[in-house]
C-alpha cells in the first residue's frame, strides 16, 4: 500500500517508542542517590539482607574448601577423619541454602513495598497534574513511565540490588580462598575469567549495533500492526488487505533477517564462554595436576578449584549484565522522577459552600502558546439561573471558555469571578464541586453502569439513579443492556453506541445536580428529537440554576436566555434567538444555512 | 496447539534436526571432561595404572586432548545455535505473517469478538513466546535430556552405587518443579489480569482525566488504584516468593547429593573398587546432571507460557472468517441497493436490531436515513458492503444477492465513510490515497476540493504533504471527517455511503460539501446517514427509522405531511417558534 511507500516518515517516532536498547541516564548520580532514599524508609529490610547475604557468601564461600579436604581424605586414606569433613560441608551448604531462601523472600518484599510505593506516589501525582501537562505530552509516554519504567525500576530493586551485594562479595571470597591455597593456580583461573570477560564486552558491543537495528524494525512492526488492526475498517471498505499484507511481510521478514543476524552473534555467545569455562576446567585439571606432582597442593584442592573457578566466573557475568540493566532502569527512575517533580495543581484557596451560580468574565486573555491569542478581551457576565448558550464555527474558542472556567488552564491576564469571586481564590474542589460538565468527547470508565452514573455521587440511592438516567434518556438503553445497571462496560466500550455513551455522560452530571451545567457539544451523536427531550428534561432539573451550552445544531440552543455568538475569541454578537435574527448579522448566516437549506 | 506448531515447523523440521544433533555433541564434549579429568587425577598425579608413580606425559597429552574436544563441542555449539535460531526465527515469522493475514480477512463481528487490543497483543507479544518456546524446545530439552540420560550412564559406568544418589535426589528435584510449577501456572494467568486491570485504571486516568479533574474524583481514583495496585503487587509477590524457593531448594538437594557421594565414593574406594579421581569425577557429573534438571524448570517455564500464547494464537488461526468470498460475477453496474425481508443482530446482544427491512434505493439516488440514537442506521449501511451478514432476508446490489460477489467486487462498488474518521499516521495525501491507490496528485486534489478539504490543507505548513500525527490527534474532529470523506470520493465509486459523518462540520461547510457532491458526482447512488435535517431535505427520498424498522420512506415535503416520527424529528430542530 502507497501508505508504507517511505516507513521512516510514518512510523520512525512510533519506533523510538517501542525500541528501548540500552540507554543512558543523564544524571545517574542524582537519580540513584533518590532511588537510595527509598530504600532508607525500608532500613530493616537492607540490613536484614545485606546480613543474610554475607553469612550465605561465607558458607558458599567455604563449601568447596572442606570438600577438598573431604577428598584429600579419600586420596590419603585417613576414612576415619572423613565424616568430619562431610559435616561441616554439609553444615555450610545448609546455610547457604537456607539464608538464600531467607534473601529470596526479603529481596521479594522489599521490591514489592518500594514499587507499590513508586506506583502510588506517581498516580497520585498523575491525578493532581494540571490538564495543560496531560494535554501537552504524549499519553502513551505518561502511561509507560507509569507501566514500563516503574516496572524497570522494580526489577532493578528486586532481583539487581541482592544480586550485585553478593555477586561483589562472592568475587572477594573466591579469590581470596584461590590465593590462600595457591597463588599461581589462582592466578591461572583468573586468566580465563578475565578473558571471558573481554570477550563478551566486545561481543556485546558488536552485538549492541543489531539490536538497536532490531528493536527498531521491532517498533516498526508493532506499529504496523496496531495501526492496521485499529483501522482494520478502513482497510477493509478500501479493499486493501493484500497490500497491506504485502507491506507487513516486507518488515517481518526484514525483521527476521536481522533478527537472526543479531540472535547468531548472542547463540554463538553462550557456547563461547561454556568453551571458555571448559578451558579453565582443563588449565584447573593440568596446572592443578602439576602442582600436585610437585606437591605444593593435594589433589583436594583441585576439585576445590574446579568449584572456585566455577564461583569466580559466574559474579563476573552477572555483574556484566547488572551493568546494562541498572542503567535502564536509572534511566527509567529519571524519567518517573521527572513526572513527580512537576508541579501540581493547586487546590488552597478559600472555601465556598452555597454557591448562586454568577459568573463574570472580565477582559479575559488567553493563550495556549505564546504567540497565538486563542481568547482575547473577553467580557461576558452570566446571572445566576440563566440558559446560556455558545455558538460559533470551529476554533472560535468555545471550549476553552470552559476549560478556563473549569481551571483546567489559567488565563493570562482579566479575570473570572464566580459570585463576586476570583475563581483562583476559591478552593479548587469546591469550584468543581458546584460545576456539573458533560465534555465534547465522552470518557466512561471499565466500571459498571451504576458505577459510571454515580461518579461524582457515590452512594446515591436506586432511584435517584434511576431518575437521573430517564432525565438523560438513558433507561431504555440500560433496559436493553444484559445487566442493566450492573452491566459491566469494557474499555473499549464497543456494545455502546456513540450517542448512547453521551446519554450516558449526561446522566451523570444531572445525577451529581450542580449549580451550574456545563454541556459541550453533549449531543452531537444523539438524535434531534431525543436531545429536545433531554432539554426539557434539563429545562425542568436546572429551574433556578445556571446552565452554559456549546452546539453545533442551533435548534439546541434557541430557547437560551442569552445566545453568545463568537468568532476568533472575541463575542461578535449576543441577545436571545429572536433578538440576533432580527440584527441580520452572523447567527442569522449561521441559522439560515442551517434551516433555510443549502443553496448559498 | 501441538499441531499447529508442527504443521508451521515442518518447513524447517530440518535445522532442527541438525541443531539437535550438534547439541547432543556439544553436551557429549561437556560429559567428556569429568572423565579425562580423572584420568589425568588417577593415572598423571597418583600413577595408579604405574604402581603409585606419576606420569607428567599423560597429564599433559590428555590436557591437549581435553583442549581439542573442548574446540570441538564449542564449534558444535555454535552451530547447534545457528540452526535453532534460523529455524526458530523463520518459524515466528511464518505464524506472524500467517496471523496478520487471518486477521485482515477477519469479519467485523469477529474482531468485534476478539477486540483490537487483544489482537495486537496476539501478533506481536504471543509470537515471541511460541517462538521462545520453540528455540528452547529443541535446544533446552535436547541439552537437559543429554545431561540426563548421558550423564547418568557416565555416573553409574563410574560406580553403580552412584545411581542410589540420584534414584533420591531426582524425584527431589522433579516433585519441587512440579510444585513450584503447579502454584505459580494458576498465578500467572492472575498476574496478567491484575496487570491488565491496573493498566487500564492508568490509561482511563490519563486520557480522562478532565472528567476526573471536573467531578473532583482525584481520592476516589487513588482508591481505585491503589486496589488495584495492591491487588497486582500482593500476586507478584506470591509469585516472587515461590520462584524464589526454586533455586537454593535445589541447591541443597544438590549438595546434600555431592556429599553423599563423596562418602558412598569413600567407601568404594576404600573397597579398591574405584579409584579417587572417579569420585572428583562423579561429583562433577552429578552437578552436570541437577544443573541439567534446573534447566528444565526454566524450560518449564517457558514451554507453560508459550502454550498458552500458542492456544491465543490457534484461536486466531483456526477461525474462519464467515464473510467468503461469493461464486458468482458482477453482472451489471449502475449501483442500485436493495433489502429485502432483512433481519439483523450483533451476536452478543441477542435483540434484533434491524427487523423485516425492505428498501430500494436506485442507480445514482440520493437516499438519506434517519432515526433516532440506537436506531440501527449504521447496521443497516453495514451490511451493504458485507462487514456484517444479515441474519435474515437478502442485501442485494444491482440486483445481485451481496453474497454472490467475490468480496473484493463488491467492496470495489461501495465507498463507505465510516462515522469514526480513521487516518494512519503518514502524510495526508497517502491517507487520501488509500482510497485509490492509482490516483494522480491531481485527483487527490479534486476530491480533497469536493470534500471542502482543500482549504485546510493547503494552510498546513507541508500542504499535502503534511504528516497526520497519532491517529489524527494533531487535526481537529471535522478536518478528519473531510480527510475521510476525500478518502471516499478519490475511490470513484458506484456507491458513496456516509455514515453520520459530517457531525463535526459546521453547517456552512456541510451545506457546501453537499452541493459539490451533487454537482461533481451525479451519477454516485448516495446514502446519507445523518441527524439534522438539513443534511437529508435535498435527498431524493429519505428512510425514517425507528427501532430496526423503516416506519416511511419518501421525499420530505411527503414527509412532512405523512409521517409523524419525521414531523418530530423536524420540530425538534425547529424548536418552538418556528414549529
Amino acid at each position: 500500500m502507497a501508505v508504507q511507500a517511505n516507513p521512516q516518515q510514518g512510523f520512525g517516532r512510533r519506533g523510538a517508542r517501542f525500541g528501548a536498547p540500552v540507554e543512558k541516564p543523564q544524571n545517574a548520580g542524582a537519580a540513584l542517590r533518590r532511588l537510595l532514599s527509598y530504600f532508607r524508609a525500608e532500613r530493616r529490610f537492607v540490613i536484614l539482607m545485606s546480613l543474610t547475604v554475607l553469612i550465605s557468601v561465607t558458607a558458599s564461600v567455604l563449601a568447596p574448601s572442606f570438600q577438598s579436604s573431604a577428598i584429600d581424605k579419600i586420596v590419603s586414606a585417613q576414612y576415619a577423619l572423613l565424616p568430619k569433613a562431610l559435616a561441616l560441608m554439609l553444615t555450610m551448604h545448609l546455610i547457604h541454602g537456607l539464608t538464600n531462601l531467607l534473601q529470596g523472600w526479603i529481596s521479594a518484599s522489599l521490591s514489592q513495598r518500594i514499587v507499590s510505593k513508586v506506583r502510588k506516589e506517581l498516580f497520585d501525582k498523575i491525578v493532581h497534574l494540571p490538564i495543560a501537562y496531560i494535554d501537552g505530552h504524549s499519553h502513551g509516554d505518561l502511561i509507560s513511565r507509569m507501566t514500563n519504567d516503574a516496572e524497570n525500576v522494580s526489577n532493578i530493586i528486586s532481583s539487581s540490588l541482592s544480586s550485585l551485594f553478593s555477586g561483589v562479595l562472592t568475587l572477594i571470597g573466591t579469590l581470596f580462598m584461590m590465593m590462600y591455597y595457591n597463588i599461581p593456580l589462582g592466578l591461572l583461573s583468573c586468566s580465563t575469567v578475565i578473558l571471558t570477560v573481554l570477550f563478551t564486552t566486545f561481543f556485546s558491543r558488536y552485538m549492541r549495533r543489531y539490536y538497536v537495528k532490531r528493536q527498531a524494525l521491532l517498533g516498526q512492526l508493532n506499529g504496523t500492526v496496531e495501526e492496521m488492526v485499529t483501522n482494520y475498517k478502513t482497510i477493509t471498505a478500501y479493499n486493501r488487505q493484500e497490500s497491506v499484507i504485502d507491506s507487513f511481510t516486507e518488515t517481518a521478514d526484514q525483521l527476521t533477517r536481522t533478527g537472526i543476524i543479531a540472535e547468531i552473534i548472542s547463540n554463538c555467545m553462550g557456547p563461547v564462554m561454556n568453551m571458555l569455562s571448559n578451558v579453565s576446567f582443563v588449565i584447573v585439571s593440568v596446572f592443578g595436576a602439576y602442582f600436585a606432582l610437585k606437591g605444593y597442593i593435594t589433589v583436594g584442592v583441585i576439585s576445590a578449584f574446579i568449584i572456585y573457578s566455577k564461583q569466580f566466573s559466574r559474579p563476573i557475568n552477572e555483574l556484566a549484565q547488572l551493568y546494562g540493566q541498572i542503567q535502564t532502569a536509572i534511566a527509567g527512575a529519571e524519567r518517573v522522577f521527572s513526572v513527580l517533580d512537576e508541579k501540581t495543581e493547586c487546590f488552597e484557596g478559600a472555601p465556598v459552600k452555597e454557591v448562586s451560580g454568577v459568573i463574570e468574565f472580565r477582559h479575559v486573555d488567553f493563550s495556549y502558546v505564546p504567540e497565538k491569542k486563542i481568547i482575547s478581551d473577553f467580557s461576558l457576565k452570566i446571572e445566576s439561573g440563566k440558559k446560556i448558550a455558545l455558538v460559533g464555527s470551529t476554533g472560535s474558542g468555545k471550549t476553552t471558555v470552559i476549560n478556563l472556567l473549569m481551571r483546567f488552564y489559567d488565563i493570562d491576564s482579566g479575570e473570572i469571578l464566580l459570585d463576586g469571586q476570583n475563581i483562583r481564590d476559591i478552593a479548587l474542589t469546591d469550584l468543581r464541586d458546584s460545576i456539573g460538565i458533560v465534555l465534547q468527547d465522552t470518557k466512561l470508565f471499565s466500571d459498571s453502569i451504576r458505577a459510571n452514573l454515580t461518579y461524582a455521587k457515590e452512594g446515591a440511592t436506586q432511584e435517584d439513579v434511576e431518575q437521573a438516567a430517564r432525565f438523560a434518556h438513558c433507561d431504555k438503553v440500560i433496559a436493553k443492556l444484559p445487566d442493566q445497571y450492573d452491566t459491566m462496560l469494557s474499555q473499549t466500550s464497543v456494545s455502546l453506541s456513540q450517542g448512547e455513551q453521551q446519554l450516558i455522560a449526561i446522566g451523570r452530571a444531572f445525577l451529581s445536580y450542580p449549580r451550574i451545567l456545563i454541556l459541550d457539544e453533549a449531543t452531537s451523536s444523539v438524535d434531534t428529537r431525543t436531545e429536545l427531550q433531554i432539554q426539557d428534561a434539563m429545562n425542568e432539573l436546572m429551574k433556578d440554576r445556571t446552565s452554559l451550552i456549546i452546539a453545533h445544531r442551533l435548534s439546541t440552543i434557541q430557547d437560551a436566555d442569552q445566545i453568545i455568538v463568537m468568532d476568533q475569541g472575541h463575542i461578535v454578537e449576543s441577545g436571545t434567538h429572536r433578538e440576533l435574527l432580527s440584527r441580520n448579522g452572523k447567527y442569522y448566516d449561521l441559522y439560515m444555512t442551517q434551516f433555510a437549506g443549502q443553496e448559498i | 496447539m501441538v499441531h499447529l506448531i508442527l504443521k508451521h515447523l515442518k518447513k524447517y523440521a530440518h535445522l532442527a534436526v541438525l541443531a539437535a544433533v550438534f547439541m547432543v555433541l556439544e553436551v557429549y564434549v561437556d560429559l567428556l571432561q569429568p572423565r579425562l579429568m580423572a584420568q589425568i587425577v588417577d593415572d598423571g598425579i597418583l600413577g595408579l595404572n604405574n604402581g603409585g608413580v606419576s606420569d607428567l606425559h599423560i597429564v599433559t597429552s590428555v590436557g591437549l586432548k581435553m583442549l581439542l574436544i573442548v574446540l570441538c563441542g564449542g564449534i558444535c555449539g555454535m552451530m547447534s545455535g545457528i540452526c535453532t535460531n534460523l529455524c526458530s526465527q523463520n518459524f515466528g515469522n511464518d505464524v506472524r505473517k500467517s496471523a496478520f493475514r487471518k486477521i485482515m480477512h477477519f469479519s467485523f463481528s469477529q474482531t468485534d469478538r476478539f477486540s483490537v487490543g487483544s489482537l495486537i497483543t496476539r501478533t506481536t507479544g504471543d509470537v515471541s513466546q511460541v517462538q521462545n518456546m520453540v528455540s528452547q524446545m529443541i535446544r533446552g530439552c535436547v541439552r537437559c535430556a543429554m545431561f540426563f540420560v548421558a550423564g547418568s550412564i557416565a555416573l553409574l559406568s563410574l560406580a553403580a552405587d552412584f545411581g542410589m544418589v540420584i534414584m533420591i535426589a531426582l524425584p527431589v528435584i522433579l516433585l519441587e518443579i512440579a510444585f513450584v510449577l503447579w502454584k505459580t501456572n494458576p498465578l500467572f494467568k492472575l498476574l496478567q489480569s491484575r496487570l491488565d486491570r491496573m493498566n487500564t485504571v492508568i490509561q482511563e486516568n490519563v486520557a480522562g482525566a478532565r472528567v476526573v479533574k471536573a467531578f473532583i474524583q482525584e481520592d476516589r481514583e487513588n482508591r481505585r488504584f491503589a486496589e488495584a495496585n495492591d491487588d497486582l503487587v500482593s500476586t507478584q509477590f506470591r509469585v516472587l516468593i515461590l520462584m524464589s524457593y526454586m533455586r537454593p531448594v535445589m541447591n541443597i538437594v544438590l549438595n546434600l547429593a555431592t556429599v553423599a557421594v563423596i562418602y558412598i565414593g569413600s567407601l568404594r574406594v576404600q573397597d579398591g573398587a574405584i579409584a579417587p579421581g572417579k569420585v572428583m569425577a562423579a561429583v562433577t557429573y552429578l552437578s552436570q546432571i541437577l544443573n541439567g534438571m534446573m534447566m528444565l524448570a526454566m524450560i518449564f517455564q517457558t514451554v507453560t507460557r508459550g502454550l498458552t500464547s500458542s492456544q491465543r494464537l490457534k484461536e486466531i488461526l483456526t477461525t474462519e472468517s464467515p464473510i467468503t468470498d461469493g461464486s458468482g460475477s458482477a453482472a451489471s453496474s449502475g449501483g442500485s441497493v436493495t433489502f429485502r425481508n432483512v433481519c439483523f443482530s450483533y451476536a452478543d446482544h441477542g435483540a434484533d436490531v434491524l427487523h423485516d427491512i425492505n428498501l430500494t434505493v436506485g442507480a445514482g439516488e440520493t437516499l438519506a436515513v434517519i432515526g433516532e440514537t440506537g436506531c440501527g442506521k449504521s447496521s443497516l449501511v453495514n451490511l451493504i458492503p458485507r462487514f456484517y451478514d444479515a441474519d435474515s432476508g437478502t442485501v442485494e446490489v444491482d440486483g445481485t444477492d451481496v453474497r454472490d460477489y467475490p468480496l473484493s467486487v463488491l467492496r470495489d462498488k461501495i465507498s463507505i465513510v465510516l462515522q469514526k474518521s480513521e487516518l494512519f499516521s503518514t502524510t495526508i495525501k497517502e491517507n487520501i490515497r488509500i482510497g485509490n491507490p492509482d490516483a494522480t496528485d491531481e485527483e487527490i486534489r479534486r476530491a480533497a476540493v469536493t470534500a471542502q478539504a482543500d482549504d485546510f490543507i493547503t494552510a498546513q505548513p507541508q500542504q499535502y504533504d503534511t504528516p497526520v500525527a497519532e491517529s489524527g490527534m494533531s487535526l481537529s474532529g471535522g478536518q478528519r471527517q473531510r480527510i475521510a470523506i476525500s478518502r471516499a470520493l478519490v475511490k470513484k465509486a458506484e456507491i458513496l455511503i456516509l455514515d453520520d459523518s459530517t457531525s463535526a462540520l459546521d453547517f456552512r461547510t456541510e451545506a457546501s460539501l453537499q452541493k459539490a457532491l451533487r454537482e461533481d458526482f451525479r451519477y454516485m447512488t448516495k446514502i446519507i446517514i445523518a441527524q439534522r435535517i438539513s443534511s437529508v431535505r435535498n435527498a431524493d427520498r429519505i428512510a425514517v427509522l425507528d427501532n430496526g424498522t423503516v416506519v416511511a420512506c419518501d421525499t420530505h415535503e411527503n414527509l412532512l405531511q405523512n409521517c409523524r416520527l419525521y414531523q418530530d424529528i423536524y420540530a425538534s430542530q425547529l424548536r418552538k417558534e418556528d414549529a
